[in-house]
């Protein structure tokens, strides 16, 4: 693990002492090849894990998580170059810095065997993210967002540490490959439904839930690309992360507590979709959208079936690579016109026509064609609720049409139509941006042919 | 106890205290902090200082120190703050931006007169989902005493020459006629416009005679109800002219008349502020814009310019707000060439599409308010004179409001508002004792000077898109038939906006693009 995190953490320096010409381009090549390093961690051994230190360990549902913290981080370095150009070189080194402590801190997050050292980064990264989009958002409303951000995941985290501090005295350690075995279970107490609760509610916040959702449409759409781009890609599939882990210590209490959170999650799913019709912001639409996959996420993982957590590990990958391409969508058309009000910019297909193809392909993914990912992914976990109770067979349909019709409504709207006048002069696509969109949609449709990969320890 | 804990340890201590108060102005939206100011968390717009000038249109809060001793004042003010501190309230630890415009906006109306507000007014009202646009009206004068909506006679005629100013007429009169459904705010009182439907008089003598026959059937045409008299028909209509000199008139019989703009000025704002626009009382100094050099379908390089930014002058201070747009709409009235000139509007070659100016120019106009007790009764017309004089009946006491559009050499310098008196005497009086011998006996009772948003090219308006600084709309230039023709213009002008072409009523021949080819729309019927 160490040769993924002593080269993330020496990519500071490295942005530091660069060559003012040259700091884009050897932190884009350096943390491209640290991804590619990452990428060895995908060879699993089957059920059990890969254990590579007394600190770090990572098995089939950390892996995929790993490469793509890792996959993302060139990535977001390439989509900020244009926004940061008109600054000055403290401030670019110091943004780059925060992408990449950023990254350090995931990484090291999503690798950690010992749940207090999993807790303490989980909280850690939300510092990063706070500056980022505080500092560098857009408009004076980040500040509000900001907070809502940060108070809303810490105070849903902090009866997290008391409860992990309580199973570590209980059972005597939190070692995540030890309490796998250790873990008893749990009676129907009053104190044990609060230990449930006080474990899971952190990651329901994260995640987000329906009802603590409302710090999500804020913090995207005020934080800047970069921003957006890893907090809908991987700090939200923290929270699926830690409910998956967590959910092994709390059996068999999970069968009733999990009620309430799945209808919060099955019905939050079809409102946040609907709203999604009515979204005149594309940032916000998209920001709705991640609402609604991770409540599909939230269902999976409450029901707690191998096929649910396939689909919930597969739909994490694949809603992260999705939901980051369509935020480097928006903002591609938001640098070029300045607004982010999705009638203002019509018609763009005739005019940027390689972008329309990357916008097809990413409408594609989100409304879940098959054989992406994101299709497998939410079949299995329709699937899996369906065999918890039927009736959820006709939200989960519902919400598929829902999807369905706000990204053709998304993508009619951009990109077919007359266009109009005050956009004739849009500069065309930039190589950055089109090898942006690539970067995203290869991994995404070549995992269609290998998706096994991203199933989980369950495959 | 605890009061005076929380004081002392919530208020500024002995470092607030001795130093003075009121600033003015501050720079580049920054706020010059003092001592401990900008480390403590206290939002700057506590009641012991305020960072801006009097400006009885901002609702500044208090200005001036409470000193040391008023407590309940103090709680108050602290759970203010705490309030405004919550989540949910807009509290900016940075500096106080309460007072500037937001950091972006979709689109920018430069001028906040009735054009630029009935364009506010059509965008939130055309836009397909409610809410999608966001919009800000800059306006530098907020008493409105040098805008030409309310310096305006306020006249509503549907006889011109040109169809298009026909089709516009006729649905602003519409607009007006309904205008309590257009411009509805719950809770607030309907509208009156005071609208006097007495019609409008044009008086042709023998050479006008073949023209104005044509420009009857031209209105006639689009629907207006104009009708054509004889010199005796006149007698026996308006026993008060005199009809030396005069071979035919037209009176229009319906939807002609006057009203009374500032009702129309204050309906439009306080709807658009229903609707959601955010109003900015500031200056536009500077647009910055980024260009593409591009090539047309014929193999010629054009360069095309975004206007991306622009940036808001706050009044009398010198902090600025640039504002992040997507779309600026030029209805800055008599000032628009100005506007256009900061977009690079005409910094060309002269004779190329570059270096083609926006011919908006202020043009100052006197209107002169007299009382005259044997002059025409209550069914006066609005009365257009040969010469160019007008006259028209102001309320029920026998006063009249009227005057004349000087020729171009008698052009009075438009630096200021001052009224030339020497002008009613030599130019206004005489063609008027002519024609209504008893206005022969006058007591000229006030008199006011206002700006014509005169178009030099063809004295019509400027609509539409720019051709090369792509997305700056204008709706500009109307030369004194602005008010009347406000409603259906920014109508058109959203339109343009939101589908990208005239959908109720064809504006093509008023685009920029004529002042380049040299096609003019000319109105014969401008006064």
């Amino acid at each position: 693990m160490l040769k993924i995190i002593i080269p993330t953490a020496m990519l500071m320096p490295m942005t530091w002492l660069s060559k003012p010409s040259m700091i884009w381009i050897n932190s884009t090549t350096y943390s491209f090849l640290i991804s590619l390093v990452s990428l060895s961690y995908l060879n699993q051994l089957g059920d059990n894990s890969l254990n590579l230190s007394l600190l770090f360990f990572s098995d089939s549902l950390s892996a995929p998580l790993l490469v793509l913290t890792t996959w993302l981080l060139p990535l977001m370095l390439m989509a900020s170059q244009s926004h940061l150009s008109k600054e000055t070189l403290a401030r670019k080194k110091l943004y780059i810095t925060m992408l990449i402590i950023l990254q350090l801190l995931l990484i090291m997050t999503f690798t950690a065997t010992e749940l207090i050292m999993f807790y303490i980064l989980f909280e850690a990264t939300l510092i990063p993210t706070l500056i980022i989009i505080t500092r560098w958002g857009n408009q004076t409303e980040r500040l509000n967002a900001g907070l809502y951000f940060l108070f809303y995941t810490l105070v849903g985290s902090l009866p997290l540490l008391v409860a992990l501090l309580y199973i570590q005295n209980t059972t005597g350690t939190l070692n995540f490959l030890i309490i796998q075995y250790w873990a008893k279970p749990i009676s129907a107490t009053w104190s044990n439904i609060f230990l449930w609760l006080a474990c899971m509610m952190a990651f329901m916040v994260k995640m987000p839930l329906y009802g603590l959702h409302l710090w999500l449409p804020k913090a995207h759409v005020e934080a800047p690309i970069a921003g957006s781009m890893v907090l809908a890609a991987v700090l939200l599939k923290l929270g699926g992360y830690g409910m998956m882990r967590i959910t092994i210590l709390l059996n068999p209490t999970t069968n009733q507590m999990a009620y309430p959170f799945m209808m919060l999650s099955l019905w939050g799913m079809i409102m946040t979709s609907s709203i999604c019709l009515r979204q005149t912001d594309l940032k916000s639409l998209i920001a709705y959208s991640s609402v609604s996959h991770m409540a599909l996420v939230i269902v999976a993982v409450l029901i707690q079936t191998p096929w649910s957590y396939m689909g919930a590990t597969a739909l994490m990958i694949a809603h992260g690579l999705t939901s980051s391409v369509l935020f480097c969508l928006a903002n591609s058309n938001y640098e070029r016109i300045h607004s982010r009000t999705m009638i203002l910019a019509r018609g763009l297909q005739t005019i940027l026509p390689l972008m329309a193809a990357w916008w097809l392909l990413a409408s594609l993914a989100n409304l879940a064609l098959p054989p992406t990912i994101n299709l497998i992914a939410e079949l299995f976990v329709v699937v899996a609720s369906f065999s918890w109770s039927n009736m959820t067979i006709t939200l989960m349909g519902t919400n598929i049409i829902i999807t369905a019709l706000y990204t053709l409504y998304m993508l009619i709207t951009t990109q077919r139509g007359k266009y109009t006048h005050h956009i004739k002069n849009i500069n065309p696509s930039f190589t950055r941006e089109n090898a942006l969109m690539t970067l995203h949609l290869l991994p995404l449709f070549l995992l269609s042919l290998n998706p096994k990969i991203v199933l989980g320890p369950i495959y | 106890m605890l009061r005076r804990t929380l004081l002392l340890g919530l208020c500024r201590g002995p470092l607030g205290r001795g130093l003075g108060t009121h600033r003015g102005g501050s720079i580049l939206g920054k706020v010059e902090g003092r001592g401990g100011y900008r480390g403590s968390w206290m939002a700057p717009s506590s009641s012991s200082v305020t960072f801006r000038t009097q400006d009885p249109a901002h609702d500044v809060k208090t200005v001036g120190r409470l000193g040391g001793g008023d407590r309940d004042g103090k709680m108050s003010e602290i759970k203010k703050k705490i309030q405004s501190i919550l989540p949910g309230g807009d509290w900016n630890p940075l500096y106080d931006t309460s007072h500037l415009p937001p950091e972006s906006s979709d689109v920018v109306i430069v001028g906040g007169g009735v054009l630029g507000l009935s364009v506010a007014y059509w965008l939130k009202k055309l836009e397909k989902p409610r809410g999608a646009i966001r919009v800000l009206v800059v306006e530098r004068d907020h008493t409105y005493s040098r805008a030409s909506t309310v310096l305006s006679v306020g006249g509503i005629r549907q006889q011109f020459s040109v169809p298009e100013n026909v089709q516009l007429s006729l649905f602003s009169i519409d607009f007006l006629r309904n205008i309590n459904e257009y411009l509805a705010v719950a809770d607030d009182p309907p509208l009156d416009i005071q609208f006097n439907p007495s019609g409008y008089l044009l008086l042709a003598s023998e050479k006008g005679a073949a023209i104005m026959e044509n420009n009857v059937k031209v209105q006639r045409q689009e629907g207006a109800k104009v009708c054509l008299m004889s010199p005796e028909q006149l007698r026996n209509k308006f026993p008060w002219i005199n009809t030396e000199g005069v071979a035919l008139a037209s009176y229009g019989m319906e939807h002609e008349g006057w009203f009374d703009p500032w009702c129309l000025l204050q309906g439009l704002r306080r709807k658009v502020q229903s609707m959601g626009v955010l109003f900015c009382h500031g200056e536009v100094t500077r647009f910055m814009s980024s260009s593409n050099l591009m090539k047309t379908a014929s193999g010629e390089e054009v360069n095309l310019k975004r206007i991306h930014e622009v940036h808001v002058k706050i009044d009398q201070s010198l902090e600025y707000q640039p504002v992040e747009c997507a779309i600026v709409i030029n209805a800055a009235g008599a000032w628009s060439g100005q506007v256009a000139e900061l977009a690079g509007i005409g910094k060309g070659p002269p004779g190329t599409l570059q270096g083609t100016k926006l011919p908006v120019e202020l043009r100052k106009r006197y209107v002169y308010l007299w009382h005259c007790p044997q002059g025409p009764g209550l069914e006066t017309p609005f009365v257009i004179d040969p010469s160019g004089t007008y006259f028209r009946r102001e309320g029920l006491g026998h006063n009249y409001l009227g005057g004349c559009s000087p020729t171009e050499e008698e052009e009075p310098d438009p630096g200021n508002l001052e009224v030339d008196h020497d002008f009613f005497q030599d130019r206004v009086w005489p063609p008027l004792a002519q024609r209504v011998p008893a206005f022969e006996t006058l007591k000229v009772r006030s008199a006011w000077a206002g700006y014509y948003d005169y178009n030099t090219f063809d004295q019509n308006g400027v609509v539409g898109p720019h051709p090369l600084v792509i997305n700056m709309y204008f709706a500009t230039g109307f030369s004194g038939h602005g008010l009347q023709q406000a409603p259906a213009v920014g109508r058109a002008v959203a339109e343009m906006v939101l589908e990208g072409h005239f959908q109720t009523i064809n504006l093509s021949s008023f685009l920029f693009s004529r002042f380049y080819s040299g096609e003019k729309v000319q109105e014969h019927n401008i006064i």
